[in-house]
């Protein structure tokens, strides 16, 4: 199985690792992954600003780059990069850039073989087990955009599950954005600030030594609030999470463990 | 009476709309599904009068199941209860649909009772909702999804007779016990449609007043009735 | 009031509201509790989904064809006896009241709680009419009436700033001498408010929904105030927004069911009541019947992109789920009409010039978007309006225009990109500092934090440390030529 990886620029300017992670393991899962090398950006900092017009360049030059190397999936460490790509072909609609529609039928294409990294494990590869041992107390952070544009708000907690060792704790206030929101956080700052101090008293009421999440954003801002306040949290990506101590005699497909519970409101 | 500023009000917002106006005729409201209808419709009406009970009482209501011959003691009792007259009467037909005529006149040899008149002004019979104690109603509907009855204005059972006295009675038919606000409204739009019902007021009322304003406690009895009852009567 | 409720700048409204112990802690109080009543409301009727597609329906089919409901409404309402007033503007609307109350020699006025009225700040106008009163019978808007007219900081549960200690002192202003036990608060309003309905002589409601095919108005409040509101005063004054129409009782109910469990987490709401001019052989009611329609740049989001806006039928669910206002409250906006919903229609109402900033304040975290009863695309139209103030308006609003064109440059050219990919470590070497690292495993170069970084950077350090960019050698892209050329870097 072919993968292409939507790298996102967040993960390539601040979280190099993330990638190594995603790449060890979906090899290990048998894919043959490559990286488009032209891509940058899905276009959410300008056009969630409102600067739409900036952003048709910005989404043909993504479209352009994922569309050069032929693959079957295109998998995401994001689930806010991976929803936006999956929404182009609703915002290219209005593209006056593109009078023949040629993006729009590429965007159609790349829109149907995005997938969140987690999402893509566990309903692509049919994967429930990936063989990471990680013996510690973890919580996790549901990013918005994964959860309601995305609309997956399950196959990171089946994942997590069936990782050796770790001691999964409930999020209070689960369904609260961090504050991040891309250009929010600078722009709106004073708010966003009260926003992700609140998530970190939410995390600490845990517990837990870890801050698992799938969006690299809300990690940059919560652990960066962290880091801020002097608190003590360990910030891991969800592949960074599955990368870890791995037995790959443990391997398991979604077929061979019992069927999981949806996951509970919200 | 009159209407004003009208037609220049209509012509900006179908300019606004780009379209012309009067399109409604070829282009009515269509349902997209029937979920209103589909609710509870399956229910017996066993399970309707359970479920009725329990939504009542979750409000909370006070709950009361009878037969004709044991309503007039009961509705005695409950005065008694609720600390006696004045008691707020409706001038009705349905007096008789429950044989209750001569409890009405029994009651008013024990209690004050007063009646909502067809005959009487405005500020008469408000002044004798003002100062009831209690007051009773026939509704016309119960509906069982949601603990509600629902009641409509008549010259003889007047809008404030529902809300100004302190305790509030409501009695219904057993036989109208209905899924949900859907049926009763199908009535309603029915006979009004037929010139059956020449109400100008439909109340569909669920416990006692109550509010959350302060730090969000309920609290009950802010401006309608303190406490409410319904009657259910086997037909 | 009008729709502006404060005449701070915005970041000042924030600064104040974050500053707000109580008023913070109550609000996030109240949103988890209506969050399992309002969750487990609609759990219990089912389908949720489809309920919300028929929802969406009835409020898209009513704006569609507007002009239609509104000629049948107001033509059902004359049949009837009553009256009906199209106001363009607020100062329409507040005349033709007014000239009402004069004509009707009306000296105790009462109202029921309407966001419209609050919009028109039609209050404080009757007040100064001579020897005319003018009472709120929410318990709520009471509180806030009682407390000078402090301002309403939420659609649906006005006073929610205040607590019982608050009120308590508020009460005392009229006569309250008990503690600040709710219940004991509640009975006080309940008998000041009675005897002054009974005194009433014109009563003024708003309207949930307007029924076209019958000219009633149909009202939904636990209070039961806006009952005695219609039914002892003479006269009626409804006030309502021109789209609060529906084709007839049926999907009003329809859109009752949906208001309650979204708005309070009830299956209805304590008093449901359709009502309007009372016939001749009734005794109460309103034998003078008007209906006010307003209009207010309601109609210049009529066949935009933005219509969508007007489907809303204010049941305040989106306030109960965003995290922005749960930080901010109903007066960190300003407007009267807070939170998603506010945001979006603020600008509509009252222009961008004074209220464009709000748009801005959201995370687009789209709970909103998933909560709204009538499937209301909230947090795409905040993007829209954003468009509208960067793209068409090219308003600033603070926001830095010349960085945001250089993130659109470096994002749509690859060229840039990985320039900017091989200098970002040393182009923010200045601003980067050795600082004790707490947070672990972000990769944090050699563990050096930027804690006060350049231009937007700033914004986000003065909230939290950012990690300094890795070098070139470490970046993700390097790794993974050398990882299929075979060999691992480290």
């Amino acid at each position: 199985m072919k993968v292409s990886i939507f790298t996102t620029c967040m993960m390539d300017l601040m979280f190099p690792q993330v990638g190594q992670d995603m790449v060890e393991v979906l090899e290990r899962l048998g894919c043959t992954v490559d990286v488009p090398s032209n891509q940058i950006c899905c276009g959410q900092p300008t056009f969630n600003s409102g600067y739409v017009k900036a952003s048709w360049s910005v989404m043909h030059n993504q479209i352009d780059a994922l569309s050069a190397i032929d693959c079957d999936y295109i998998v995401c460490p994001a689930g806010s990069c991976t929803a936006i790509l999956k929404e182009y072909p609703q915002l290219l609609v209005d593209d006056p850039t593109d009078p023949n529609g040629t993006y729009m039928k590429q965007a159609k294409i790349l829109s149907a073989k995005i997938y969140e990294f987690s999402q893509f494990i566990w309903r692509v590869l049919g994967i429930a087990d990936c063989g990471a041992t990680l013996t510690d107390t973890a919580t996790y952070h549901r990013s918005c955009h994964m959860t309601r544009l995305l609309g997956e708000r399950e196959t990171p907690f089946w994942l997590l599950q069936h990782v050796k060792g770790l001691e999964m704790r409930h999020l209070p206030g689960i369904q609260y954005c961090c504050g991040f929101g891309g250009t929010f956080s600078v722009k709106e700052h004073e708010i966003s600030e009260l926003m992700v101090t609140s998530k970190v008293q939410h995390i600490e009421e845990t517990g837990a030594h870890i801050l698992i999440s799938c969006d690299p954003g809300c990690l940059m801002n919560i652990g960066g609030r962290f880091n801020r306040l002097g608190k003590a949290i360990k910030i891991m990506h969800l592949a960074q999470v599955l990368n870890h101590d791995v037995d790959e005699s443990r391997i398991k497909k979604v077929s061979e463990v019992a069927a999981p519970a949806p996951a509970p409101f919200p | 009476m009159t209407i004003q500023n009208r037609e220049k009000f209509l012509n900006h917002l179908a300019e606004r709309l780009n379209q012309p106006r009067h399109q409604l005729a070829d282009h009515p409201y269509q349902q997209v599904n029937d979920l209103p209808q589909q609710t509870l419709k399956d229910k017996t009406a066993a399970e309707l009068f359970s479920l009725a009970k329990k939504n009542s009482e979750a409000l909370p209501v006070s709950f009361y199941e009878t037969t004709l011959a044991d309503l007039p003691q009961l509705l005695t009792d409950y005065i008694e209860k609720s600390g006696g007259g004045p008691v707020l009467l409706p001038t009705s037909e349905r007096f008789n649909d429950f044989n209750l005529t001569t409890w009405q006149k029994e009651i008013a040899a024990n209690q004050a009772v007063t009646y909502w008149r067809p005959d009487a002004s405005r500020e008469e019979n408000l002044k004798v909702a003002e100062t009831a104690n209690i007051s009773i109603s026939f509704a016309d509907f119960l509906l069982a999804e949601s603990g509600t009855i629902t009641v409509s204005s008549s010259p003889g059972q007047g809008r404030a007779l529902h809300f100004l006295p302190t305790h509030y009675l409501s009695i219904v038919p057993r036989s109208r016990i209905v899924p949900r606000s859907t049926q009763a409204v199908a009535w309603y739009e029915k006979e009004r449609a037929a010139g059956r019902l020449d109400s100008s007021a439909i109340h569909f009322i669920t416990g006692p007043s109550n509010s959350g304003d302060i730090e969000m406690q309920l609290v009950t009895g802010v401006h309608g009735p303190l406490d409410v009852a319904y009657v259910v009567v086997n037909d | 009031m009008g729709l502006s409720t404060s005449t701070l700048p915005f970041k000042e409204r924030i600064a104040k509201a974050a500053s707000d112990q109580f008023a913070h802690g109550s609000i996030a109080k109240a949103q988890d509790v209506q969050y399992d009543k309002r969750e487990t409301a609609r759990a219990e009727l089912g389908h949720w989904e489809d309920w919300r597609k028929l929802g969406q329906s009835i409020r898209q089919h009513v704006l569609n064809y507007l002009p239609d409901y509104l000629e049948e409404f107001s033509d059902n309402v004359d049949k009837r006896g009553g009256n009906v007033f199209f106001a363009q503007t607020t100062e329409e609307a507040n005349d033709f009241i007014l000239d009402i109350i004069k004509q009707q020699k009306g000296q105790h006025v009462v109202k029921s709680k309407s966001m419209v009225t609050s919009e028109l700040g039609l209050d404080e106008k009757i007040d100064a009419l001579p020897d005319v009163s003018v009472l709120e019978t929410d318990l709520a808007e009471f509180i806030l009436e009682e407390d000078d007219w402090d301002e309403p900081s939420h659609i649906v549960f006005p006073a929610i700033h205040k607590n019982r200690d608050q009120v308590q002192e508020i009460f005392k202003k009229i006569g309250y001498q008990g503690d600040n036990d709710p219940k004991r608060m509640a009975r006080f309003a309940r008998k000041y408010l009675r005897e002054q309905f009974l005194a009433a002589d014109i009563g003024i409601t708003g309207c949930n929904f307007a029924i076209a095919d019958s000219g009633l108005i149909n009202l939904d409040t636990n209070e039961g105030n806006a009952d005695l509101a219609d039914s002892i005063p003479k006269t009626q004054i409804v006030v309502m927004g021109m789209e609060r129409l529906v084709p007839s009782m049926k999907e009003a109910e329809i859109l009752d069911n949906m208001l309650a469990r979204s708005a309070v987490g009830q299956k209805l709401t304590t008093y449901v009541t359709f009502e309007g001019q009372k016939t001749a052989q009734e005794s109460d009611g309103p034998e003078n019947f008007y209906v006010v329609i307003l209009d207010n740049n309601r109609s210049r989001a009529l066949g935009t992109e933005f219509q969508e806006i007007l489907q809303c039928i204010r049941c305040g669910a989106c306030l109960n789920v965003c995290p922005v206002y749960r930080q901010i409250g109903g007066h960190g906006y300003g407007s009267l009409y807070p939170g998603p919903v506010g945001a979006v229609l603020s600008p509509i109402l009252g222009g961008y010039e004074q209220f464009g900033e709000l748009p801005y304040a959201s995370s687009l975290c789209a709970a909103c978007t998933e909560t709204c009863p009538v499937l209301i695309p909230l947090h795409n139209l905040l993007i829209k309006h954003r468009e509208v103030e960067t793209d068409r308006l090219k308003m600033m609003h603070g926001f830095n225009d010349f960085q945001m064109r250089v993130v659109g440059m470096g994002t749509r050219s690859p060229f840039m990109f990985k320039m900017a990919l091989r200098f970002k470590h040393f182009g923010l070497g200045p601003w980067t500092h050795h600082r004790p690292v707490t947070a672990t495993n972000f990769f944090a170069y050699n563990g050096a934090m930027i804690t006060n970084g350049p231009g937007m950077v700033g914004g986000w350090t003065d909230v939290r440390d950012l990690p300094a960019p890795p070098k070139h050698h470490d970046d993700f892209r390097v790794w993974f030529k050398q990882h299929k050329k075979g060999g691992n870097p480290q």
